[in-house]
């Protein structure tokens, strides 16, 4: 359990938090790029950790509010206050510097900001050439004044075609030995890694965050445990995952986001909804898993539990 | 027993003379054709020929050289000014193949920015892991040969030094020499 010591919300739709342990004793130090997952009452959600990095007293987050969301933006937008305390879990790395790349290209948008602030801060410690490219919406760039404080070398975009001049321009003339790491909303990840790679970009040069907002909820559909025989429904905005450990099911599971594979289950027959980042498009044709904490289905789904 | 060779770090152009297509992927080359025979110069030419007929404005740098050392220096002297985008495509015998592979990861070069063509894969240089000679022989994978450096009969191991680009090599009797 952490607390809620401190609440910003100087940039409007976002909401930064500032949590600590309740004794204020130090916690785990992380490494740039980390995410902490923080539960709310529908589920849990990912948020990039931007503070300091080593034996750190306090974890910073910031949060977009997702009107359209499973309710989790919407919780820490609205519901919280200086003094709650919230169910959070340990920070976890899946977008790490890579410590022999030459120069760290980092090209985020929105909020996807988020996890490229404690890149900058790393990147200013330890001395690594850095180079930031971000767009936002005029009036909503958030970490502003921070990142400027951080490095002399990023620029800020509010459109869209200056934004991808320079992106095509930095991309094509970046020294060998420059990594890339993208994050932002799906569509803007798919575009900057489609323009690498026609610009030549090996994949093992291009690092990704996918944080693009929230699942739409979906719709209601029926689930059979052919093992089992039970049957019930998967609601709107429930994910297979909630649902089966209501059940008493015990799934792994880990990110909760279609990331790391914890949660695949098998299944039997059904027509899944993939809308994971995991399973490869033949495992998807296959249709014999799925991941449970973000893909549905279209009607009835027979799972293999 | 030996383990599938898949799962160990010696590459399949090493066991085998593979020739595999340019890695059209990239916008810019360097093509080294290593060796004293025309094979390598071959694959080289069929390379060059590909990438432009795929981008006719592509000015891909094809060396052709003697052997690992002076591939290495035309390696560093292309790198020197590279972007990303570069690609190394490398023909000739797979030991010295495996050493300009070392010399490329080292100047920070990945996988995918690699393609390896073997003209003969029946050499190798094996490093002793007692006394760090490294001997260049025809020898196959897991046999045995005298280190030109301290005499021991090495075993030649399924395992390649990325960074080095040599096969381990290591007393067939080891255990019998610190017991006697």
């Amino acid at each position: 359990m952490m607390e809620v010591v401190d609440i910003d919300d100087a940039v409007t739709g976002i909401r930064t938090l500032t949590l600590a342990r309740p004794d204020r004793g130090p916690l785990p130090s992380f490494t740039p790029g980390s995410h902490i997952v923080i539960e709310h009452g529908g589920g849990a959600n990912a948020y990039s950790l931007t503070g300091e990095t080593a034996a750190p007293r306090e974890y910073v987050v910031s949060v977009l509010e997702c009107l359209d969301g499973r309710g989790g933006s919407r919780w820490i937008h609205r519901g919280l206050s200086v003094g709650d305390t919230v169910r959070v879990r340990e920070p976890r790395s899946a977008f790490a510097p890579v410590l022999r790349a030459r120069r760290h290209l980092l090209i985020a948008a929105g909020i996807g900001i988020t996890p490229m602030v404690s890149h900058l801060r790393s990147a200013r410690r330890w001395g690594r050439d850095v180079q930031l490219l971000y767009i936002h919406r005029e009036g909503r760039g958030a970490y502003a004044d921070e990142i400027k404080a951080l490095t002399d070398h990023a620029r800020f975009f509010t459109d869209r075609a200056s934004f991808v001049a320079e992106l095509v321009a930095i991309l094509a003339g970046s020294p060998f030995g420059t990594h890339a790491y993208v994050c932002g909303p799906g569509p803007f990840i798919d575009d900057v890694v489609a323009l690498a790679i026609d610009l030549g970009w090996p994949p093992s040069r291009i690092h990704v965050e996918h944080f693009g907002g929230e699942l739409a909820p979906g719709e209601p559909f029926e689930v059979e445990l052919v093992r089992s025989g039970e049957t019930f429904v998967v609601d709107s905005g429930v994910s297979l995952l909630e649902a089966l450990e209501a059940q008493g099911k015990t799934v792994p599971s880990m990110c909760r986001q279609g990331v790391c594979g914890e949660c695949r289950v098998p299944v039997r027959s059904g027509v899944v909804l993939h809308r994971d980042l995991y399973l490869s498009q033949a495992e998807r044709d296959a249709g014999d898993a799925m991941m449970a904490c973000v893909s549905r289905a279209a009607g009835r789904l027979e799972v293999d539990l | 027993m030996s383990p599938p060779l898949e799962l160990t770090s010696i590459p399949p152009w090493a066991v085998a003379p593979l020739c595999p297509d340019a890695d059209l992927t990239g916008r810019h080359w360097t093509v080294l054709a290593i060796g004293d025979d025309d094979a390598a110069a071959a694959i080289a030419a069929e390379w060059n020929d590909q990438i432009t007929a795929h981008r006719p404005d592509a000015r891909p740098r094809v060396h052709v050289v003697d052997d690992a050392g002076a591939a290495c220096e035309a390696l560093d002297a292309d790198l020197a000014d590279a972007v990303v985008g570069w690609r190394l495509l490398l023909a000739g015998p797979a030991h010295t193949c495996l050493r300009v592979r070392a010399r490329a990861l080292e100047l920070g070069a990945g996988d995918d920015e690699i393609t390896v063509a073997s003209t003969e894969v029946a050499t190798r240089e094996i490093l002793c892991a007692h006394c760090r000679t490294i001997t260049t022989a025809r020898v196959e994978l897991t046999g045995t040969l005298p280190c030109a450096g301290c005499g021991c009969k090495l075993f030649v191991y399924y395992h390649v030094s990325r960074r080095l680009g040599t096969h381990l090599g290591f007393a067939a009797a080891a255990h019998h020499r610190g017991t006697q």
